[in-house]
């Protein structure tokens, strides 16, 4: 009998306990693992949803709102600015380029996004590249002609089961104006894929208030400008005036990282406490079973087994329901960042990725299987010291 | 002759001074944003004393306006902070700028009223880059920490301030 085989029937010997104990370190591991594949996940899908202009120009009020609900679909969208602070910004030296946006209805949770083809344009600083998987692109239509064609985000056409062709509306307000569909987008991985792209023409003749109204309404201009060291005097320029504000949409999205940090903070405290009941937990499982054993254990030492194979033998339990724990909980981690991730993005936020393996995965194992063999250590010893002749002695 | 003279020793003055911000046993000089706007001449081309720092590793303390992704790998380091100080100082140009490339994603608390410190390859000169666009001073494999530290002086020891004008 070799040890490995002592120590697993040690194991199914004890089945309800080693069980027990496996699925608390499985448990204990899984709460971990997911806590941080769904915090890198938030911040990981910011970063790749966030948008490749550097400024947001939008009407006065919160900075969050004006990026989550502009760039990320998120919030609701901020009060209206004017169609002539776009032109205005196209005829600045200091612009390159610049995309009207305006932001409203939705069908079916899904946020129409009316803005201008140059919304889908590449430009070698764009990151993001638009293609269409169906049909074609948003083209410039003439103010007073909308064609009321949409164009819709892979995930969009997915989810509504919309496909070339078909047209909708949402609400009785909306049904003389039905869009159809004449392009669905590849997957950009961002929030591009939860919207539907309409152009502004459309947009204003669909709805009541800009359709009367002499100058037209947008939501957000984004801003790239000639030089980027220009950005400081456009920012502040247009924050002094009474009308506008503009964001850099990486100062929001920075700051709103700094309040997830100081919840991630709370997150490892609490997860540390888990961690340490969860490690005294299976300390006590095996000190129990090292008590309980200590007959047995004097028998194989009378039988010949060294203190040495005994300690290795105790060892080598703890080392095995850590193993299995922490491999149940590894899997169970990423199912429960998957489920996170679901409500998340069911609940119209981000799009994030938790399905991803880091180095944090393999070494978290080896922390746990290594912190596991560690609380079998003094049960281990407890066996070692094991005296043959006084646990030998009859129990009567 | 005397020219000559007078423009070696007012160089040589330079580079002490250079060598002087660059004290306290740190082995690596610290350029002053009032340095980068003095070295510019017509046509944005450059002294031949800010120059001779292209290609090494400098220090500059400034102000990070976040313009590329929300990671930090690519900012700006401006004299001035851009976000939120209406009350002070008005914005400035690309001569007081710095465009940043970092080694790696900084871990740090973001803060726009915060002045960092940051440590990486000089470049100076103009440059064109498809994504970044046009610069003229760029630190690349950069480090950046918060500048913690200013020295914090007793009202003696500061001395009288200086007079009026």
């Amino acid at each position: 009998m070799t040890i490995v085989s002592v120590a697993l029937k040690y194991l199914r010997g004890r089945l309800p306990a080693s069980s027990l104990t496996a699925v608390a370190v499985a448990l204990g591991v899984s709460l971990i693992m997911s806590t941080f594949l769904m915090t890198q996940g938030i911040r990981d899908a910011f970063i790749l949803g966030t948008t490749d202009y550097n400024l947001i120009v939008g009407a006065k009020g919160s900075a969050a709102q004006l990026v989550l609900n502009v760039i990320f679909r998120i919030d609701l969208p901020p009060p209206n600015i004017s169609y002539t602070l776009y032109t205005q910004l196209q005829a600045d030296a200091r612009v390159d380029v610049a995309v009207p946006v305006m932001l409203g209805d939705a069908f079916n949770g899904f946020r129409y996004v009316a803005t201008s083809p140059e919304y889908f344009r590449p430009h070698p600083w764009r990151r993001k590249t638009f293609t269409p998987a169906a049909g074609k692109l948003l083209h410039d239509e003439p103010p007073d002609q909308p064609t009321f064609e949409a164009v819709l985000g892979a995930e969009a056409a997915a989810r509504t089961g919309l496909t070339l062709g078909d047209r909708f509306y949402q609400g009785e307000e909306m049904a003389e104006y039905p869009l159809s569909v004449v392009g669905i987008l590849r997957p950009t991985y961002g929030p591009d894929d939860r919207s539907i792209f309409l152009s502004l023409a459309s947009f204003w003749e669909m709805n009541e208030i800009p359709r009367s109204m002499a100058v037209k309404p947008l939501t957000a201009v984004l801003v790239r400008p000639q030089r980027l060291s220009d950005l400081p005097s456009l920012h502040r320029e247009l924050n002094v005036g009474a009308e506008s504000q503009a964001v850099l949409p990486s100062s929001v999205l920075l700051s709103i990282f700094n309040l997830l940090g100081l919840a991630e903070e709370v997150l490892k405290i609490v997860l540390a406490v888990v961690a340490l009941v969860v490690f005294l937990y299976l300390f006590v499982s095996m000190y129990h079973a090292a008590l309980e054993r200590k007959r047995e254990i004097a028998t194989m030492r009378a039988l010949g087994a060294r203190r040495a194979t005994v300690l290795l033998i105790v060892l080598l339990e703890s080392c095995l329901i850590t193993v299995i724990g922490g491999v149940m909980g590894s899997i169970g981690g990423y199912g429960l960042a998957y489920l996170g991730a679901r409500i998340i993005a069911q609940r119209g936020g981000l799009v994030l990725d938790p399905m991803r393996f880091t180095v944090l995965q393999p070494v978290l194992l080896a922390v746990v299987v290594l912190l596991g063999t560690l609380a079998g250590l003094i049960p281990a010893i407890l066996a070692y010291r094991t005296e043959v002749a006084e646990n030998l002695a009859p129990l009567s | 002759m005397r020219l000559l003279r007078g423009s070696v020793l007012s160089s040589l003055a330079l580079a002490l001074a250079l060598s002087g911000a660059a004290s306290s046993g740190e082995d690596v000089p610290r350029l002053m944003f009032a340095q980068l706007v003095d070295a510019i001449r017509a046509n944005l081309e450059l002294t031949q004393t800010i120059k001779a720092f292209d290609g090494k590793e400098v220090e500059i303390q400034g102000f990070i306006i976040p313009v590329g992704l929300p990671d930090l790998t690519f900012f700006l380091l401006s004299r001035v902070s851009a976000l939120g100080n209406y009350c002070c100082e008005a914005p400035v140009g690309q001569d007081e700028t710095v465009y940043v490339f970092a080694a790696k994603a900084p871990h740090l608390v973001y803060d726009p009223l915060k002045v960092y410190k940051v440590r990486g390859v000089f470049e100076a000169g103009l440059k064109t880059d498809p994504v970044q666009g046009i610069s003229l001073y760029r630190l690349r494999q950069a480090w950046v920490e918060e500048a913690v530290g200013a020295k914090i002086m007793k009202t003696e020891e500061a001395g009288s301030p200086p007079p009026h004008k």
